[in-house]
């Protein structure tokens, strides 16, 4: 049930990051929603990485923004699951590797700094569907 | 058991993936989402847009007559204004067929709303809201050149900036026998094929040579940032940056070729 949430509202957040940019600094809010759902659950890769080549293609017009390195992720996160055992470590460490590439291609670091927390939090609330925000 | 997937297989459907996307970096997909969008920018707009019209309903009535009194007489000073323009630019006129230079002419202007924009710190790509627009078509805002509309469906237009690494622009100096090329990277411009002995100094303005036919002459492009002579070579590297600032102008301007919009 939580694909179409996080896929309406990385919709939502593309059009935000359209509309008010040069506004308000806002993060990347669809990187960051759709790397929670992948980190929060390795399955959920089927739908977050067509969501990712939707970003890459609305916001920057190409397909080689952060496909390339989602498309490693869920990879990387079995292989490593596999040798360590799921933990933390390895997700936070792919967490800052999903969202370098928006340092390279222009986001300000304050911007990909927002992403970077938006994810963070995004990624407890699905892991833990129950909490309420306060 | 579960069955493992060998790395070989792994790394041919990555592979084909990769060629897949690369394909599809060719075709205008981007631009035609951000054409389909643009109308759910507007109604994400619509709440801001309505709070602007309430505060102006709400606004004070003795401050709109002071503002009324205030456009009056600014009217008035622009009249007198515009007559003197209109003096100097048949004045102009004259001049250039004394002196034998080309009008800037060919061009049919006219205003865009900024709907919407790249979110990247530099903004290199702009979603205009605007009728009759076509491809190729020139931005400019009141600093200098901004870019070239991209793609366009009735309504609204995409704009590639100056600083999209897909866009060269043809530059000269007023003053100067130059004629070198403008490219965007990304968050700054190179100026291209720049002989080192007539290298323009750092702070020297380049403005477009309307050579190729696409961009009109005389509009100021690029300020020179960094002048930086390469041994053995040459050609000079020449960093620069843009005159205009887009990234919070809400109105630009179009110049359309009027072969192009008689076609």
């Amino acid at each position: 049930m939580t694909a179409p949430y996080i896929l309406l509202l990385s919709l939502l957040g593309l059009m935000f990051n359209l509309a008010l940019a040069g506004l308000v600094i806002q993060p990347d809010w669809a990187a960051a929603l759709l790397l929670a759902a992948m980190l929060a659950q390795r399955g959920n890769w089927v739908w977050a990485l067509p969501g990712f080549w939707a970003h890459d293609l609305v916001l920057h017009w190409s397909s080689l923004v952060c496909l390339p390195v989602a498309v490693l992720i869920p990879f990387f996160l079995a292989k490593a699951d596999e040798r360590l055992g799921p933990g933390l470590p390895q997700r936070i460490l792919l967490m800052f590797a999903g969202l370098f590439p928006l340092l390279w291609f222009g986001w300000s670091f304050s911007q990909w700094l927002l992403t970077l927390m938006v994810c963070t939090c995004a990624w407890y609330f699905i892991v833990h569907p129950d909490v309420k925000p306060a | 058991m579960p069955q493992r997937r060998s790395p070989l297989r792994i790394l041919s459907w990555l592979g084909l993936l990769l060629v897949l996307l690369v394909s599809i970096q060719q075709l205008p997909v981007g631009q035609q989402l951000n054409l389909g969008m643009a109308p759910l920018l507007t109604a994400l707009q619509a709440p801001g847009r309505w709070w602007q019209e309430a505060s102006l309903w709400l606004h004070e009535r003795s401050q709109l007559q002071t503002d009324y009194q205030q456009a009056t007489a600014r009217l008035e000073k622009q009249s007198v204004l515009t007559q003197e323009v209109r003096s100097l630019r048949e004045e102009n006129r004259q001049l250039r067929a004394l002196l034998d230079i080309q009008q800037i002419t060919g061009y049919h202007w006219h205003a865009a709303k900024v709907q919407g924009r790249s979110p990247d710190k530099m903004s290199r790509r702009l979603i205009l809201l605007v009728q009759n627009a076509a491809p190729d078509d020139v931005i400019v805002s009141s600093d200098g050149l901004v870019g070239l509309v991209d793609h366009s469906k009735p309504g609204s237009a995409v704009v590639r900036t100056i600083l999209d690494a897909a866009i060269a622009v043809p530059v000269t100096m007023p003053d100067r026998v130059l004629a070198v090329l403008v490219r965007g990277q990304g968050d700054r411009l190179m100026v291209d094929f720049v002989p080192i002995e007539n290298a323009p100094k750092p702070g020297s303005i380049l403005q477009t040579s309307g050579a190729g036919g696409i961009f009109p002459a005389g509009i100021p492009v690029a300020r020179i940032t960094k002048v930086e002579p390469i041994p053995g070579q040459v050609f000079a590297k020449v960093d620069a940056e843009p005159v205009a600032h887009w990234q919070r102008e809400s109105w630009l301007a179009i110049a359309s070729a009027t072969e192009r919009s008689a076609q």
